[in-house]
């Protein structure tokens, strides 16, 4: 390719100011002595030029509304979720803390009335537990069938 | 307000931010969409995606970088998505130009600016605008990129996640495809 045709190929992009400063100075250099890339120069500028003047369309104001409306039910919903996450950990760490809590208490109290209890100990361990994991599950359950429902609400929504 | 303030109140859940970014950007967003997909609809359709998108990112949005790639990037995405999905077609890489080799820019006269061609403004770019949206896709991109958004070319770069090379060699087809559309559509140069 010869160095007329390189330049040449650039007439387009530098019409479009998109070369670089170097590049540019290149150009301007050959233009001045190449009479038709000074002339290709001149066909593209008009058709840049036009470019950046076309008409901008415009979105309707509905479109907007509309935009904001969904924007800000998806800021609430996030928001909610948000809120809802953090609950869950509260109530979570909460739950764990009292079990852990009572049954240091339960431990305590076993310790100190053990004789009168010692009959039915391993009977009354076996309820706390059993009713612990019975206390767990229900919450699991609970946490599922809420979030399916409301998975189901907002995909009506 | 700058839109990094606005950025700011909305990654803190601040609607009015949204609002004012919507406002902003509205022009530009839809405009850029309206190009990738010609169909007003879609763009509306993809116009509000955009901005749920930015609502569900926000807080993965890295406030070092700038605002307008990042958003380009998201309506981008969408749209090719939307593409691929609705027509396969309109992505496709246009074939080698056996034209760019002819002197069609010789053919076409470079006039001076007359009242004339003043008052034919507006009737020649709705013929550029036409001959705009039956070029490919990327170069549709492209040309409303630089030309109506006025990006740099490493912005450009940025959304369109291409090297700076790859962005000016598109420009360069893009622009010659359009004049050649626009004398194949009107020969003797009568669009200029």
């Amino acid at each position: 390719m010869s160095e007329h045709d390189k330049f040449r190929e650039l007439l387009a992009l530098a019409a479009a100011d998109a070369l670089t400063s170097a590049e540019e100075k290149q150009v301007a250099e050959h233009v001045r002595s190449c009479i038709a890339c000074s002339d290709e120069l001149g066909a593209w500028r008009p058709l840049a030029s036009e470019l950046r003047r076309l008409p901008t369309p415009q979105p309707s104001s509905w479109l907007l509304q509309s935009t904001l409306a969904r924007a800000e039910a998806k800021l609430t919903e996030q928001a909610e979720h948000d809120w809802n996450r953090r609950v869950l950990i509260v109530v979570v760490a909460f739950a764990w803390l009292l079990m852990i809590a009572s049954w240091l208490v339960f431990r305590v109290v076993s310790g100190r009335f053990g004789s009168l209890l010692e009959p039915q100990f391993s009977h009354t361990w076996i309820s706390f537990a059993a009713f612990t994991a019975l206390g767990w599950l229900a919450g699991g359950v609970a946490a599922v069938m809420l979030a399916v429902r409301q998975r189901g609400e907002r995909r009506l929504a | 307000m700058a839109v990094d303030a606005d950025v700011v109140r909305l990654r803190r859940g601040d609607l009015n931010a949204l609002s004012e970014l919507i406002t902003r950007y509205q022009n530009r967003l839809y405009r850029y969409l309206l190009r990738m997909v010609r169909q007003p609809a879609e763009a509306e359709d993809l116009f509000q995606q955009t901005w749920l998108r930015v609502v569900e990112k926000i807080r993965s949005f890295d406030a070092s970088r700038n605002f307008d790639a990042w958003l380009f990037t998201l309506a981008r995405n969408l749209a090719i998505d939307h593409l691929r999905r609705i027509r396969p077609q309109s992505l496709d890489e246009p074939l080698a130009n056996s034209w760019q080799s002819e002197t069609v820019a010789d053919r076409i006269p470079c006039k001076d600016h007359t009242p004339l061609d003043h008052a034919l403004a507006a009737e020649r770019r709705t013929e550029i605008s036409e001959a705009m949206a039956g070029l490919p896709m990327m170069y549709r991109e492209v040309l409303t990129l630089r030309f109506e958004d006025e990006m740099k070319i490493e912005e450009i770069a940025q959304v369109t996640a291409v090297p700076l090379s790859t962005v000016k060699s598109r420009l360069r087809r893009s622009l010659e495809q359009l004049r050649y559309a626009l004398e194949a559509r009107y020969p003797g140069g009568t669009w200029q």
